[in-house]
């Protein structure tokens, strides 16, 4: 059985969010919902500033504090290691946001995409309401709707649960690669199986220091970072006193 | 037809926005054909000014493209590879690596998206850029940093480019260049880098440091010139200096530099020639509507005066009816009442406007002062056309096919709406344009199109068919006919020729000119056609150049508006990363994600201010403040940023939109959400490339709301 991981490159990472914009799209998710999602930070103070940026997403831990807090089931471990949440078993009672240290949980504090269910029209017989948009072309709720989610989940989450990466467990299925790792332009994010020694994961966990956040826990992540955002040189310099 | 009975069919007009290749259609023979001088493009509020410095040095008027992996050194100005210049796509891809070989300096006012994996910020004083080129070149050659297999040497190999001290031309032997010592001996000497340091507001030991590094790189270090130094009123020549250090380290046209675009061959239309009759030859003989060419807008793209856009001044030209008033116009894909600077006058001209036709995706603010609104199709899903881009070393042409169905009743901008437009004409009694659209026959069956689909689709390949055609081949990838070019949906060039423009660039020396023969032919034109002199021309276009020093890239003080008393800081205006072309102010993502422009924050419009400099005005992150210049203002939201200079404030373009879709306006027509730079942006030129002036071009206050 594969432990399945991901390793992130934040030398090659750009910042650019296409990770982020990708998952969006392929998990139907509704605004303010960042299964993907990132951690930015400005450093300094002028003119010695630079820009930081660490992409995030549920770390799939071995021991998810998440999946021990919660009193249904819902969110539980599947066998290859992926962290899978079961909305028809979720009572809402939102234990896996509080125990998890990574906050990469959201809770539907409303019905998802309220912008697609207006059914208002701006400019009367000139533009359509965007419920009759996504009528027209097809979609289910949005007109960009992705049925091949609804394979193992909800295609899009019901009011009154929580929803997190699922490290496209359905793509997975597939022998396709999680929609973030295809969609990112600069190959910054690798994925594959720890228990293979020979898996592009393995072959970067041994070349570079990895770290995972909030290593100290010990909830054993299975995200991976190697490498700094920033590859800045600078004068050499012993400092003074 | 009323235009063509009252012998009136240049107060025709075609304004283009974003196009596709097929835009000449539209663009240029129909306008033609109906007789009418004024098509007016978007190209002069984009980047005209950034093409002029690579056409003067190198005689290259269009966007380079960069080695980056054989970089050793990259020194970027204004530009953003990784937010908002051509191919994003491929310099995120590769920017990892990039950083790992290469050292990067990025000159930006503020801390930018490619700012943030640089090794050197220089936080330039906006409008400096070409004070500090200028320095970087005095530092290349005092330190004998040049490269000499491109550039030469002194005839005894002894370095006598001292400060302050002119040097004998006779005494160098230049190869591959023209005028690297009287460059010196008319700018250079004295340009060291304290000089400079007062003037940028940055260390001399940065500017140093960052000169040598780049000198010692050579000739594997890129000059990357973006928009900032050269969209400004007096950037034509911080374009020309920071262009300049490419030719002293032989990075032009070389491996790990800049260069410029593969040979691709696609063809032309038809001509329009035989299907002009009299009064469409009388009409657009008329002056153009946007008065290029006049005296302080000589507009000289590719050394012909008067052969740029002005695109701006096109809403004057319209409100004072100077040279005549319009009365029938179309726009497409441009929204000119929100992208220009100071749209109010294009709020104004639209309106003054008889008969206006906008043809777009989103009903806009252009869209508002027209009389009939044709929506168009999405370029990627629903359009025939094709792009052409560059990066790597190669070229690509791509396919824009329709591969889903249309959703409603609208039809393509560029090929279906000119053929319905003019069978219609032709029902009127002029059917000039239809039987010149009648000629685009499709290549594989000589057939002529019969309706606008087949036109659309015909007219395509009849411009593509060197590249599917086994027959018509020139280079580049190679396909057995259409079927199979329009399965793969892009041709790529063949790789880049390095080195061979060397001594055969197209300037007027055929070398890489420090002293542009090439400038100074087409000034002394301009000048000749209004009987001036070139230092006339200097002063009508607002530049303080005098004599030889307008032929060389040199530094000028910036052109900036407002008093600083009364407008204490400089607007620092720049793109987002998810801008890029445009059209996703009505996206929710845009506000969902806007955070991933360095100080930007979600569902915001922030202007970003120094720390130091808000306090001192007791405004906190999250205040509405108001930003006032000289010719308008905008309400916003402030944030305390360290990316930012002190005494200058910088403000993200994109949003303010009034008019653009139920999410991009807080009220649609009413209320925009978030405020518009042109809103504050005066409406001046860098009049030798006829580009609108964005950056460093004016002061601006603030205050609490």
């Amino acid at each position: 059985m594969p432990r399945y991981a991901m390793v992130i490159d934040r030398q090659r990472c750009v910042g650019c969010g296409a990770c982020s914009i990708a998952c969006r799209n392929e998990n139907n998710l509704s605004e303010g919902v960042y299964w993907s999602h990132k951690i930015t930070e400005t450093s300094g103070v002028f003119p010695n500033v630079r820009f930081h940026y660490l992409p995030t997403l549920c770390n799939h831990c071995t021991d998810a504090p998440c999946v021990r807090g919660c009193p249904t089931r819902a969110m539980h471990k599947a066998e290859n290691g992926i962290t899978m949440h079961a909305p028809k078993k979720c009572i809402g009672c939102r234990y896996c946001m509080i125990n998890c240290p990574y906050g990469v949980i959201y809770f539907n504090w409303k019905e998802s995409h309220q912008f697609w269910k207006n059914k208002q029209v701006l400019i009367p017989e000139v533009t359509s309401s965007p419920v009759e948009e996504t009528r027209k072309v097809g979609g289910t709720v949005i007109p960009y709707y992705n049925p091949e989610r609804e394979a193992t989940l909800a295609g899009i989450r019901p009011k009154g649960v929580v929803e997190k990466c699922t490290f496209c467990d359905h793509r997975i299925e597939n022998g396709l690669l999680p929609r973030c790792v295809e969609a990112c332009p600069a190959d910054a994010r690798i994925f594959g199986d720890l228990n293979n020694p020979q898996s592009n994961v393995n072959h970067l966990l041994g070349k570079f220091k990895p770290f995972r956040l909030q290593e100290a826990l010990g909830t054993d992540p299975a995200v991976y970072y190697i490498r700094d955002f920033s590859a800045s040189n600078y004068p050499r310099t012993k400092g003074a006193v | 037809m009323e235009l063509r009975d009252n012998d009136e069919t240049h107060k025709y007009m075609l304004m283009r926005g974003r196009y596709s290749y097929l835009r000449d259609i539209l663009y240029d023979r129909m306008t033609k054909i109906i007789g009418s001088p004024n098509n007016i493009s978007h190209s002069s509020i984009c980047a005209e000014a950034e093409k002029f410095g690579p056409y003067y040095t190198e005689g290259y008027w269009g966007y380079r493209q960069y080695d980056v992996l054989k970089a050793h050194y990259i020194l970027l100005w204004g530009a953003d590879p990784l937010a908002a210049n051509r191919q994003v796509s491929y310099y995120s891809k590769v920017w990892g690596d990039v950083v790992g070989k290469a050292t990067i300096a990025i000159v930006e006012p503020r801390l930018s998206a490619s700012a943030g994996k640089a090794d050197e910020w220089l936080p330039i004083i906006p409008g400096q850029d070409g004070a500090l080129a200028v320095a970087i070149a005095h530092i290349l050659l005092v330190q004998g940093l040049w490269y000499r297999p491109f550039v030469g040497d002194f005839t005894d190999g002894v370095n006598r480019f001292v400060p302050g001290k002119t040097v004998d031309e006779s005494g160098f032997e230049e190869i591959y260049t023209h005028g690297v010592v009287r460059w010196w001996n008319l700018e250079l000497k004295d340009k060291t880098a304290e000089w400079a340091a007062d003037i940028t507001g940055l260390p001399a030991e940065q500017i140093q440091r960052v000169a040598e590094g780049y000198g010692n790189a050579a000739p594997h270090a890129i000059s990357w010139v973006g928009g900032g130094p050269c969209m400004q009123v007096r950037g034509g020549y911080s374009s020309m200096a920071c262009h300049a250090l490419n030719g002293l380290v032989g990075a032009a046209d070389n491996v790990g530099g800049t260069l410029v675009s593969n040979k691709e061959y696609t063809g032309k239309f038809p001509a329009p020639d035989e299907f002009m009759d009299e009064i469409a030859k009388k009409g657009k003989k008329h002056e153009k509507i946007d008065q290029r060419g006049r005296l302080h807008l000589p507009a000289i793209k590719s050394g012909k005066p008067g052969s740029g856009v002005v695109t701006n001044n096109a809403a004057d030209g319209i409100l004072n009816e100077d040279p005549y008033d319009i009365k029938v116009a179309i726009g497409y894909m441009n929204n000119f009442s929100f992208s220009a600077p100071q749209p109010e006058r294009w709020e104004r001209a639209l309106s003054k406007i008889p008969f206006l036709v906008h043809i777009t995706t989103n009903a806009s603010e252009f869209s508002w002062f027209s009389d009939i609104v044709l929506p168009d199709t999405h370029h990627m899903f629903e359009k025939w056309g094709y792009v052409k881009s560059i990066g790597n070393g190669y070229r690509h042409v791509t396919l824009m096919q329709p591969i889903v169905k249309n959703v409603w009743d609208y039809k393509i901008d560029e090929t279906e709406i000119p053929w319905l437009i003019a069978e219609k004409l032709a029902q009127k009694g002029f059917d000039n344009l239809l039987r010149h659209f009648q000629t685009y026959q499709d290549p594989e069956t000589g057939k002529a199109p019969a309706d606008e689909k087949e036109f659309a689709l015909y007219a395509l390949k009849l411009v593509t068919q060197n590249l599917w055609d086994p027959s018509q081949y020139k280079g580049g990838d190679k396909f057995s006919g259409w079927e199979e070019f329009s399965k793969i949906g892009v041709w790529n060039s063949d790789p880049y020729p390095f080195r061979k423009r060397w001594g055969n660039m197209k300037t007027k020396t055929g070398m890489f000119e420090f002293y542009s023969e090439t400038l100074k032919a087409a000034l002394q034109s301009h000048a000749a056609n209004h009987g001036v002199t070139v230092n006339e021309v200097m002063k009508a276009t607002n530049y303080l150049a005098r004599g030889e020093t307008a032929f060389i890239p040199h530094y000028e003080e910036p052109f900036t508006l407002g008093d600083e008393k009364e407008y204490p800081f400089v607007h620092v205006d720049h793109k987002s990363r998810l801008n890029r072309e445009g059209r996703s102010a009505n996206c929710t993502w845009y506000y969902d994600f806007k955070d991933l422009d360095p100080g930007e924050e979600l569902w915001a419009d922030v202007a970003k201010i120094n720390p130091i400099d808000a306090r001192k005005l007791g405004i906190e992150s999250g205040d509405r403040i108001k930003i006032t210049s000289p010719t308008g203002s905008l309400i916003c939201t402030a944030k305390h940023w360290e990316g930012v200079r002190p005494g200058t404030v910088a403000k993200c373009f994109g949003q303010g939109h009034w008019a653009y879709g139920r999410l991009a306006s807080e009220e649609f027509g009413k209320k925009p959400r978030g405020g518009n730079n042109n809103d504050i942006i005066p409406a001046q030129y860098e009049a030798l490339s006829g580009s609108s002036a964005y950056y460093g071009v004016t002061r601006i206050k603030i205050v609490k709301i």
